[in-house]
């Protein structure tokens, strides 16, 4: 599959490219150009994995169906560098703003742990919230079981990030800890002179019994072209419980393409609230599986574009053992001639009998010139379950302003109260009123101008 | 009840006896010669030689679809017969002169082709392996103008009329077994109903496979006039061998404007043993073109046989204010696998769309759902709506569903749902407790999961296919 000059980059004889760029290359071209690890050495086995992993793969095209209906030629147009040290060092007052009260914070730009933005004062004790690079070799043994460990390494933005890994997050929850406050992981691309890619990864161990609320935040200083590929895995043990809510607002020229891979124990519950406004292509994967019992899957999903963003979430949820529940909601909002993109995968074998599962997909037209590609998927073995799920498209329904209207509302309230009932529906399940609100705010910036 | 539920009793396939005919058959093989050759046996025009070789050269560039969710060895296309025809005895005046022998096969799959014996108001083609041996009703239908009769002849009394359409549908490089048909059909059907004619009774064909190494590649091809109406059934069966056969069809409406075409199928192949040893590979092409303003295209499937189903009836509403519709019910069990569905593809404005899909899966089958709803951009004020429901009878059998919704006008409306249950429990408990068998139960019960896409077929056949169902699942539940 790999043609021979790429080959050789790869032993580190550069020799010029005589034909225009393929996916290949350009895959190549990120690999070539991975941040060297300076603070984690350590890391160097992990990235090893990753670039054989990653090597072995092209970009993905529409030929995968994976990949079928998100464009990725924004991609391969661009040249973007690694950022090999902090560029910028964000003055703390552009950001205060976005700082969440009463929270836990980590703060990492482009992919490096920024110490000086980050706040984990009060930590209960044998509590860890840190970055890889603030680990003391005591406790990488930690990490060593669950860091890469997620199926699923072999997809190839996954494989990407291993290889180009330099820190990361981690939150390692001893058994019976809860976690009193929420925590905030603020993941910050730079996107200024030249195009930058960061690989930012997070770790979330939640021993048995522990209880925490991650909140993992997503945006840009800047307004160029970024390629952000972030990875978060996260481990449940035993009746834990983890209230993870995803934002990803960067800004419209950023390409961000994120995975989250959660396993679950027994008698866990992973509830996760996920936004996607930002980038000119917005990818979120999540693939739950549940490996104990009596696990309890909830998840909440929004993407909000416009312009020509394409936004795109694919999920699954893998049951592996009996009476298993889920539930999904996701919606999503397309305006101006963006692509609102969602796959929704439900997989119950012989195994996972007593299932309960259901999933509902709900899009809102709200320009001539949107457009959805979407497929809630049902893939089942046992026959002893209950699997629904439902998709709707739709515009905002002219009876609906019609009667709000009739009630005294003029025709922009009328439609503003509609889409905010829409969001709401997914917008509430955020535990921080905060973030609801800021959301709410921007959701509305982007869905009222003029359509 | 989980344990009985797998006690599955293995009811014989009573179509699966093999008629002993002496018969006109090609050497294994495939190439441009045999594909001439074909051409040359049935004494075709020019076009349909070169259409044939069009369609093979594209075949030979293109690969076997990897996306279904079936499998299956290889299939290796040197070792099909492409062409069996039972041996004419003489050049054939009327029905009577129909070897004796065929007519016999017809009547005991029940489908009596002579005079004193036919259904009354069906008109029925026989199709023999390769060709078509009888067509009843043909000078009735006649009177009004409808044309009925296999491609062949039509080939030769109305070629204007296959240049015009054939492959207008279906294009010869649509998918790998749609141009393998292109390049080897050796018969099928053709109707053309003329302008504001309402074909006074049920069309049919009959397909046979009785050759154990031919395939069979038969076309369909149904053209309705503007303002005219057709029902249109087929039903298939074959002996059981234990190697499988390729059946690879094509099948082509067109609707013209205010017109409306009904096409149902109730398809019995010989589905293999329970171990999944032989059967037939059902790999069929099946669109409709909805061309005209306010025509109408309905299919309704019922789907028990083959070992294999690959299969997506489809509706391309490119007519304003047209309508598809698609009523499914598909039945799999031991190793039987389906991959069937609809593709509901919306190109006109104010066109409408109804999917109803039941999937059954029993034994260690696999049947999937795959279907797509596309609202292209000059779509305005489209609406769809689909429904697929599954049930599961047994902890082995799979059941899959894909839809793919895509929508690219705002004033679409799309609504998706689907289900996957088993029977309940406490349903069955009532029945029994009202004094009915726990496999009556489950009959009823099924029968009643496939109501609506029974409703839809034409009477007879809905009591057949009810029967054909209960047949399928005896013992199954229980």
């Amino acid at each position: 599959m790999m043609s021979s000059p790429v080959k050789s980059q790869l032993d580190g004889v550069t020799m010029p490219l005589d034909h225009p760029p393929t996916a290949t290359d350009n895959l190549q071209r990120l690999l070539n150009n991975r941040p060297p690890v300076t603070r984690c050495p350590w890391l160097g086995e992990l990235r090893q994995r990753g670039l054989a992993l990653a090597s072995e793969q092209t970009i993905p095209t529409a030929r995968d169906e994976e990949w079928r209906f998100t464009d990725l030629s924004a991609l391969l147009n661009t040249q973007f560098e690694a950022v090999q040290e902090p560029l910028v060092s964000p003055n703390p007052s552009e950001l205060t703003t976005d700082y969440l009260a009463n929270t836990i914070r980590l703060v990492f730009v482009d992919g490096h742990y920024a110490s000086h933005l980050s706040d984990v004062s009060g930590l209960p004790n044998q509590l860890i919230v840190t970055s890889f690079s603030q680990l003391t070799p005591d406790q990488y043994p930690l990490l060593q079981n669950y860091l890469g460990k997620q199926t699923g390494n072999e997809e190839v933005f996954t494989a990407l990030n291993m290889a180009c890994l330099v820190d990361g997050a981690l939150i390692w929850l001893p058994p019976n800890a809860i976690v009193p406050c929420p925590i905030h992981l603020l993941f910050i691309s730079s996107a200024f002179a030249s195009p930058l890619a960061a690989y930012p990864r997070c770790l979330l161990v939640a021993q048995s019994g522990s209880q925490v609320t991650l909140v993992e935040e997503y945006k840009s200083l800047g307004a160029g072209v970024q390629f952000t590929n972030g990875v978060t895995e996260i481990w449940m043990d035993d009746q834990s419980m983890v209230t993870h809510v995803r934002v990803q607002r960067q800004n419209n020229q950023a390409i961000h393409i994120g995975k989250t891979a959660v396993s679950q124990g027994q008698n866990t519950t992973y509830q996760s609230v996920s936004v996607g406004l930002g980038g000119v292509l917005g990818r979120h994967n999540v693939e739950v599986v549940q490996v104990g019992e009596q696990s309890q899957t909830l998840l909440y999903g929004l993407n909000v574009s416009g312009e020509q963003q394409v936004i795109d979430t694919h999920t699954s949820i893998t049951f592996t053992r009996p009476h298993g529940t889920s539930q999904q909601l996701q919606k999503a909002i397309a305006g101006d001639r963006s692509h609102t993109i969602f796959n929704g995968k439900l997989v119950v074998p012989k195994a996972a009998q007593l299932t309960d599962a259901s999933q509902l997909n709900r899009t809102l037209l709200v320009s001539p010139k949107a457009r959805v590609d979407t497929k809630p998927q049902l893939e089942i073995v046992a026959d002893n379950v209950k699997c629904t799920h439902g998709a709707t498209v739709s515009q905002l329904d002219g009876e609906e302003i019609f009667y709000l209207q009739s009630r005294g509302l003029p025709i922009p309230y009328a439609r503003q109260l509609l889409v905010d009932a829409f969001t709401t529906e997914i917008i509430s399940h955020i535990p921080l009123p905060q973030l609801g609100a800021s959301l709410n705010q921007a959701i509305r910036q982007r869905v009222n101008h003029p359509m | 009840m989980s344990s009985s539920v797998q006690t599955l009793v293995n009811r014989p396939y009573k179509y699966g006896f093999v008629t002993d005919i002496e018969s006109d058959t090609i050497p294994k093989g495939l190439n441009e010669d045999v594909v001439r050759l074909i051409s040359a046996k049935k004494n075709e025009p020019q076009f349909m030689v070169d259409f044939r070789l069009r369609a093979y050269r594209q075949w030979l560039t293109m690969d076997s679809p990897t996306w279904p969710t079936v499998t299956y060895p290889p299939i290796n296309y040197q070792d099909i017969v492409y062409y069996s025809a039972p041996k004419p005895k003489e050049k054939l005046k009327s029905l009577d002169q129909v070897d004796p022998t065929l007519l016999e096969t017809f009547e005991k799959l029940g489908i009596p082709l002579t005079e004193q014996k036919r259904l009354t108001n069906v008109a029925v083609d026989a199709i023999f392996d390769s060709v078509s041996v009888a067509t009843t009703f043909k000078e009735k239908l006649a009177e009004q103008g409808i044309i009925f009769c296999s491609i062949s002849e039509a080939l030769h009394h109305h070629p204007q009329l296959i240049e015009q359409y054939l492959g207008r549908v279906v294009p010869i490089a649509d998918n790998y077994f749609a141009a393998l048909n292109s390049a080897v059909f050796s018969d099928g059907s053709f109707v053309y109903i003329p302008k504001n004619t309402h074909c006074p009774m049920e069309l049919s064909t009959y397909f046979r496979i009785n050759n154990g190494e031919s395939g069979q590649f038969e076309r369909t091809l149904i053209v309705a006039e503007s303002g005219s109406f057709v029902s249109y059934l087929e039903g298939c069966t074959a002996p059981m061998y234990d190697s499988n056969q390729l059946h690879a069809a094509v099948v082509e409406l067109v609707a013209l404007d205010n017109a409306e075409i009904k096409y149902a199928t109730v398809q019995n192949w010989y589905a293999g043993d329970a171990n999944g040893k032989g059967g037939i590979y059902n790999f069929v092409t099946k669109r409709g073109l909805c061309q005209g303003a306010n025509s109408k295209i309905s299919w309704t499937q019922v789907e028990t046989g083959s070992a294999i189903t690959w299969k997506y009836p489809s509706c391309v509403l490119v007519g304003d204010h047209s309508v598809g519709e698609f009523y499914s019910v598909a039945l799999t069990n031991h190793y039987q696998q389906a991959d069937t569905g609809t593709k509901m593809i919306h190109v006109g404005k104010n066109t409408r769309s109804t999917i109803i899909s039941k999937g059954i899966s029993v034994g260690h089958s696999n049947n999937s759902y795959r279907g797509l709803v596309k609202i292209g951009p000059k779509a305005d004020g489209a609406r769809n709506y689909s429904q697929c429901d599954s049930m599961l009878i047994g902890d082995n059998a799979g059941a899959n569903t894909f839809p793919y919704i895509q929508v690219q006008n705002q004033t679409g409306k799309v609504e998706h749902e689907a289900s996957t249950s088993k029977i309940g429990e406490d349903q069955l408990f009532y029945f029994q407790q009202r004094g009915i068998s726990l496999e009556d139960a489950a009959s009823m019960m099924i029968s009643g999961f496939c109501r609506d896409v029974f409703n839809k077929l034409p009477m007879e056949f809905a009591v057949e296919a009810d029967r054909l169902l209960s047949l399928k699942l005896e013992g199954s539940v229980g």
